[in-house]
């Protein structure tokens, strides 16, 4: 099956059906998505900004990381789940959306870029104060975070 | 004085206030798909505005009675995008709108395809999103393009 | 009309408000920060209420959290406040009838009354309490009063372009 059949088979879906028909349906899935999105970006904001000595200093990056990292990833499966749903009242449109396709790649680097080089990034600096490599890690987080955020934005301005 | 500080109130009550998050909310939360709607009508009224565009056509039925309608587009910048300027819709021109249907049957459509009285054809939705004359690529068949 | 609508229609009327709502971009731009700003806002306290409610960063004292905290929660609404005042401007015609705008704000108002309340009772002791991974019941129902309000905010912000 093509990725764009797939597409197409989202939106013909009882889901895509029940987003593409209801009112406040859709509305709660994407209050949740923004929700979700919050607290995202809270904890990744507070472990990068740790793991660029600005905040929590001298507390272990590698336990704020794996604490946070609950929040974190619980959210990131949220806004997955609520996404389908969203993208599944726009298949087509999203397919051949620019804005989405970006939203998709930095959403894959930053997920492959949080389990590999982040985390070594947090174990190394531990208790530590930040160098050259925590501080890069930070940075490329941040950056990839909010690249999905202003992609998702704008999928729907353009 | 009294009225100062009423206005100061006023104010402040304004200043404490928070704003719209607007973005999109779903097609399907005001219009129906299943009904595309062709309205044939001159321009009464244009508000070139955010978060979206709205014009208003005076059509003229079988029997001669004109009703106004409501054709709600895009925000500003992607109007642009799309070969829209500002000054392309005046009061009284001569327009063709495609759209679909308010779902509650006020007389609202959603503008997907508009031609202006010049005879171009303006594209008010996205490609892929299955508007009036969509053929599900990433062209979207505007006027112009041969379907693949 | 009343006086706070007339108000609301100047603003809705000025050339700034008008050049604001009929941008090609500077819309987009302001709503954009706005809801991204939410992840500086609601993001970070809510690691502050979670903390209060001995859910995440147990081995980290209260104190300690709410200072990496407190700044980043500030900045964000600054930020918030302006391109919300800004979209407000815009709009302000439309927002005087809006319910779910009207909600917004008072929710809004409440979710400053909370704070207040906190730190000029609890708080006061915090050094009592700091490292306690289960804090007293008064900072726990202050955390959940956080969460609860601004989580209503972000909903009737949403809610708004739906009236």
């Amino acid at each position: 099956m093509s990725l764009h059949s797939w597409f197409i088979a989202l939106g013909h879906s009882s889901l895509g059906h029940a987003m593409q028909t209801s009112k406040w349906d859709f509305a709660l899935v994407e209050m949740v998505h923004l929700l979700a999105l919050a607290l995202l970006g809270g904890s990744v904001l507070v472990v990068d900004l740790r793991l660029l000595g600005i905040v929590l200093k001298g507390e272990s990056a590698r336990l704020i990381g794996r604490d946070l990292s609950r929040v974190l990833i619980g959210s990131l499966i949220v806004m997955i789940l609520t996404g389908i749903a969203l993208l599944s009242e726009e298949a087509g449109k999203c397919y051949f959306s620019p804005a989405f396709r970006w939203k998709m790649a930095l959403l894959v680097a930053a997920v492959l870029f949080y389990f590999t080089l982040h985390r070594r990034a947090l174990l190394h600096t531990d208790f530590g104060v930040p160098n050259l490599w925590s501080r890069a890690a930070a940075i490329v987080s941040l950056t990839l975070w909010l690249g999905i955020g202003i992609a998702g934005r704008a999928i729907g301005l353009l | 004085m009294k009225s100062r500080i009423a206005l100061a109130v006023g104010l402040l009550t304004c200043l404490v206030a928070v704003p719209a998050a607007y973005a999109h909310h779903s097609f399907a939360a005001e219009f129906d798909g299943s009904k595309p709607t062709r309205l044939v009508g001159t321009i009464t009224r244009v508000e070139w505005t955010n978060p979206h565009s709205y014009f208003y056509v005076d059509v003229k039925d079988a029997t001669g009675k004109v009703t106004n309608w409501g054709c709600e587009g895009a925000g500003p910048g992607a109007l642009s995008r799309r070969g829209w300027k500002k000054g392309d819709l005046k009061i009284g021109d001569a327009i063709v709108v495609d759209g679909y249907r308010a779902k509650d049957g006020s007389n609202l459509v959603d503008a997907r395809r508009v031609t202006l009285p010049d005879g171009r054809t303006v594209y008010g939705g996205s490609p892929g999103d299955g508007g009036p004359g969509d053929n599900g690529t990433d062209q979207g068949a505007l006027p112009g393009t041969s379907s693949k | 009309m009343p006086l706070l609508q007339h108000l609301c229609q100047l603003l809705n009327d000025s050339s700034f408000g008008t050049m604001i709502r009929e941008s090609d971009y500077a819309y987009s731009v302001i709503e954009s920060v706005h809801v991204l700003a939410i992840t500086l806002v609601f993001g970070t306290i809510a690691i502050l209420d979670l903390r209060m409610l001995g859910l995440v960063l147990r081995p980290i004292a209260v104190t300690r959290v709410a200072r990496a905290v407190f700044p980043l929660t500030w900045s964000g609404f600054a930020i918030s406040f302006i391109s919300g005042f800004l979209l407000f401007w815009a709009e302000s015609a439309k927002m005087y009838t809006n319910p779910s705008f009207r909600v917004k704000l008072i929710l809004l108002a409440l979710v400053g009354l909370n704070p207040l309340i906190f730190h000029t009772t609890i708080y006061r002791r915090v050094h009592e309490w700091e490292i306690q991974h289960v804090t007293p019941w008064r900072a726990r129902a202050a955390a959940i009063a956080s969460l609860t309000l601004w989580s209503g905010i972000i909903i009737a912000g949403r809610a708004i372009a739906y009236f």
